[in-house]
């Protein structure tokens, strides 16, 4: 039993340890380098902890982490601005694992303005 | 959104969970805080029923760290529920985080089926062992779920 209970206590940590290999917080899980994604919002789902939406640009359909809503607010944008239907470039960090399709998206132009969600950034 | 929490989704607090900055990051710690006083209740707890620390007296720990970790229990899933509001029907979709309610719940009702039917102070030692090895499991791999959900989640 002894040996049981040591094998599930190591394998609780070896979970905890391997799981920032898996991130979606911070930037440790992205390539580094920007990307520019072009299309159309086709799901929003906004809020606390991040909000996230489905773009669909050209065949091809991207999860975009925007931020949460205390981010977009100081970046000018509204709810609406990210609603489905709304054609936007969003500019920012890809998953470095591209097959994903999942990005970070730094700043947003929409209809030529642009909102920036992480001025400090590149 | 679907499966009946749209109801609980459009309240007053689940919107002011799922919109506020300090509010959110306020409820976060203190679920952290909570997970906190629960597992460095029962580590201990447990490690000394498993056989460790023999010639501490079980009692006064016995005391001291059940209501520590009935308090970081109560405390987490306060703050948890809160924590659910912004997202019911993310989460409650969401396998990892079915599978660590699951968990809670057998820690949970193991910890009250001990507590009510064995004296674990003064039961034998492979009595002793059965519980703390169930414990460990449920609070270690509620603990590793609940990380996970941060990770999997979208």
């Amino acid at each position: 039993m002894w040996r049981i209970t040591m094998a599930s206590i190591g394998l609780a940590l070896a979970v905890a340890v391997s799981v920032p290999a898996l991130a979606h917080h911070g930037w440790r899980w992205t390539t580094g380098n920007n990307i520019e994604l072009t299309g159309v919002i086709i799901e929003a789902k906004l809020g606390n902890p991040h909000g996230l939406l489905q773009v669909k640009a050209e065949d091809e359909v991207w999860t975009v982490e925007v931020g949460q809503p205390w981010r977009n607010e100081r970046a000018g944008l509204a709810d609406s601005d990210l609603a489905p239907g709304v054609e936007a470039t969003f500019i920012g960090e890809p998953s470095a694992n591209v097959s994903e399709r999942v990005m970070k998206a730094e700043r947003i132009r929409i209809d030529g303005r642009t909102f920036e969600l992480y001025p400090e950034r590149d | 959104m679907e499966g009946g929490w749209t109801f609980v989704a459009e309240t007053g607090i689940a919107e002011w969970v799922r919109v506020s900055r300090w509010g959110y990051a306020a409820i976060s710690g203190a679920h952290i805080l909570g997970i906190a006083l629960l597992v460095g209740a029962i580590v201990p707890l447990n490690l000394r029923l498993l056989g460790l620390w023999p010639s501490q007296p079980l009692g006064p720990l016995w005391r001291v760290l059940k209501p520590a970790a009935i308090g970081g229990l109560s405390l987490a899933a306060a703050c948890g529920g809160l924590l659910f509001l912004a997202g019911p029907e993310t989460y409650a979709r969401a396998p990892v985080f079915q599978a660590k309610m699951a968990v809670i719940a057998v820690g949970t009702l193991s910890a009250l089926w001990f507590s009510a039917r064995v004296d674990l102070v003064a039961s034998p030692l492979r009595v002793r062992r059965a519980a703390a090895i169930i414990s460990l499991s449920c609070w270690l791999s509620a603990l590793a779920l609940g990380r996970l959900i941060a990770f999997t989640t979208d």
